[in-house]
């Protein structure tokens, strides 16, 4: 099936043209084509001279011609596409039309721009003369573009920014991520004469800047830690939805020989980690926010600089361990061993002797050694009595020294006295005078 | 309507990410599925109570999912965007029965707008391949829309 011609309708005003489409089947009642919002108008102009050019725009069901020549007459044909499904309508008739001269009015608010960093928009337009003039800053939702109504009651004013003398409106609290806007100044001297200026189109996110990412340094060790604090400040989380952002962190270490190597690493956490940094440096960071999908990025951020400490010189530190573990082991293990080597001898001297039998004893030679047992002479045993009369106390003294003599003079087994019972308390004397000798 | 819409939403957030993205428009992944979740959100808002009186009404249309798993990935694009555009469609008439939240309207609106102004920009660039597919799947999307309608 084909796509009828649209209707046109065309109106000079002021320079420019207005141009207002109407749908293929406008009128009908049974429609072909139901949704006629899907159609993309495409307009071909041309100016009605000799040497003619064809300019070709896709317009909007209501729209507006500029940068036309004043004075001059201009033809226009419009046709409706549906470029998804890739047909092309027919033609309108052609219409034409003469432009007017265009009214330099020094009124209307002129060179309209939009500064946005973080989320913050701001419409920045030039005034002409200096008037008392009064500006009223409105805007449109994207879409409404696109309907087939006239869209002229649409328009909606800016908070603040009603009635003002300044050249600037920051327009912020209108904006959302959902869509884009259209936004003019309407200009208004008195209570007759306003201008509306030029429209400009705001795609949020496509024109918003990112600022750059603030930095803090910290060291621990041998690590240098980098902690970025995302840009926005307070639109910081629409930021970081709707960007994705990345930050590339640039580093370098500062030192007197200019040929400082400026090193490079691309993060997508908000924490970064050097490794190895040398001790008694100057290193210095910057940091910037990028954003892959919209492939945007910020400037860069303040130069932060930090001092790594002084190096604790580890090979001393190492030597004085050793040195102390070395004291400690000797002052332990010097004494143990000792011990140790002294019971060794004395097991070994105790259950292990190795002294010689005296010569005599080894003059027996074989016979002492075939027989184990040998058969002792049976010594004269004499039963001998120590008779003692305690007399006196001088007499005991005597007794005493009497004892010495005798005691000295059998000198063999001195410990071990033949006594009988019958001097039992002389035994035990005999043991007091041993010790006390 | 609202069930209807339920569903294809749902259906578009899990599909769209990944076909969107085999699209090689860079920020039209992330920006769809931001503009989708608020989109979500605004429909959830913007309706009040569903009116008595169509409540007699309510029919259950079969909503044709197979154009959302076809064969030929690129299809989905198309379709996509043909969903969107009906949507829009059906918002911009003058619904005055139901009382919708003025503001969440248009901002819904304004954002289907622009997926659709993207999807235009990234789909139309690889309209070559598979034309009979996507004319099935179209056409299969106007015949549910029509029915809601």
């Amino acid at each position: 099936a084909q796509i009828g011609p649209p209707g046109l309708e065309l109106q000079s005003t002021n320079g420019v043209i207005k141009v207002k489409v109407s749908p293929p089947e406008a009128n009908q009642r049974k429609k072909m084509w139901i949704n006629d919002l899907y159609f993309k108008y495409n307009l071909v102009f041309w100016e009605n001279s000799s040497h003619a050019q064809l300019q070709s725009k896709n317009i909007f069901p209501v729209d507006t011609i500029d940068d036309l020549a004043p004075d001059s007459t201009y033809c226009f044909k419009v046709q409706a596409n549906l470029p998804r499904e890739a047909k092309q309508g027919l033609f309108s008739p052609i219409s034409c039309v003469q432009t007017t001269q265009k009214v330099n009015d020094l009124l209307c608010a002129t060179n309209l721009r939009v500064l946005a960093l973080n989320m913050d928009f701001q419409l920045l337009w030039d005034d002409q003369e200096n008037q008392e003039v009064n500006y009223n800053v409105q805007y449109l939702l994207g879409f409404l573009k696109t309907l087939h109504d006239d869209y002229s009651d649409k328009w909606l004013s800016v908070p603040r920014c009603e009635n003002i003398t300044s050249t600037w409106c920051n327009f912020s609290s209108i904006i959302s991520t959902m869509g884009f806007y259209y936004l003019r100044v309407q200009a208004r001297e008195g209570h007759n004469k306003s201008c509306l200026s030029r429209e400009v189109k705001v795609d949020p996110l496509k024109t918003n800047g990112i600022g750059p990412p603030g930095v803090r340094l910290d060291l621990s060790d041998t690590l240098l830690h980098i902690f970025i604090s995302p840009p926005g400040g307070a639109a910081d989380e629409v930021m970081r939805d709707h960007y994705d952002l990345s930050y590339r962190i640039l580093y370098w270490k500062n030192s007197s020989d200019k040929e400082a190597e400026v090193k490079q690493k691309e993060v997508k956490q908000t924490i970064a980690t050097v490794p190895d940094v040398a001790p008694s440096s100057l290193y210095c960071v910057k940091v910037q926010a990028f954003s892959e999908p919209y492939n945007k990025s910020s400037a860069y951020s303040q130069q932060e600089c930090i001092h790594t400490p002084a190096g604790t010189s580890l090979p001393l530190i190492i030597f004085g361990i050793f040195m102390g573990a070395l004291l400690v082991v000797l002052l332990v293990a010097t004494p143990l061993v000792f011990v140790l080597y002294q019971a060794y001898s004395k097991m070994k001297y105790v259950f292990f002797p190795s002294c010689q039998p005296p010569l005599n004893i080894e003059g027996f030679g074989a016979q002492l050694f075939s027989s184990p047992y040998v058969s002792a002479a049976e010594e004269p045993v004499e039963s001998c009595c120590v008779i003692e009369s305690v007399v006196t106390e001088e007499g005991n003294q005597i007794d005493f020294t009497d004892y010495k003599h005798s005691k000295q003079s059998s000198r063999d087994s001195g410990n071990y006295s033949n006594d009988d019972n019958t001097a039992g308390s002389k035994g035990s004397k005999e043991t007091l005078e041993k010790e006390m000798v | 309507i609202m069930s209807a819409f339920g569903l294809i939403q749902i259906g578009l957030i899990l599909s769209s990410t990944t076909i969107i993205s085999s699209l090689q428009c860079s920020h039209l992944p992330l920006q769809q599925r931001k503009v989708i979740e608020n989109s979500l959100r605004l429909l959830d808002k913007m309706g009040k109570k569903f009116p008595q009186q169509c409540l007699r009404e309510k029919m259950s249309f079969r909503f044709p999912t197979q154009v959302l798993q076809p064969r030929h990935k690129e299809t989905v694009g198309v379709a996509i965007e043909e969903i969107f555009q009906h949507i829009f469609y059906i918002f911009s008439k003058n619904l005055t029965l139901a009382a919708w939240d003025g503001t969440a309207l248009d901002q819904f609106q304004n954002g289907l707008y622009l997926q659709i102004e993207q999807l235009e920009a990234c789909v139309i660039k690889k309209h070559t391949q598979h034309r009979q597919s996507k004319e099935v799947s179209r056409l299969k999307l106007k015949k549910y829309f029509r029915k809601i309608d």
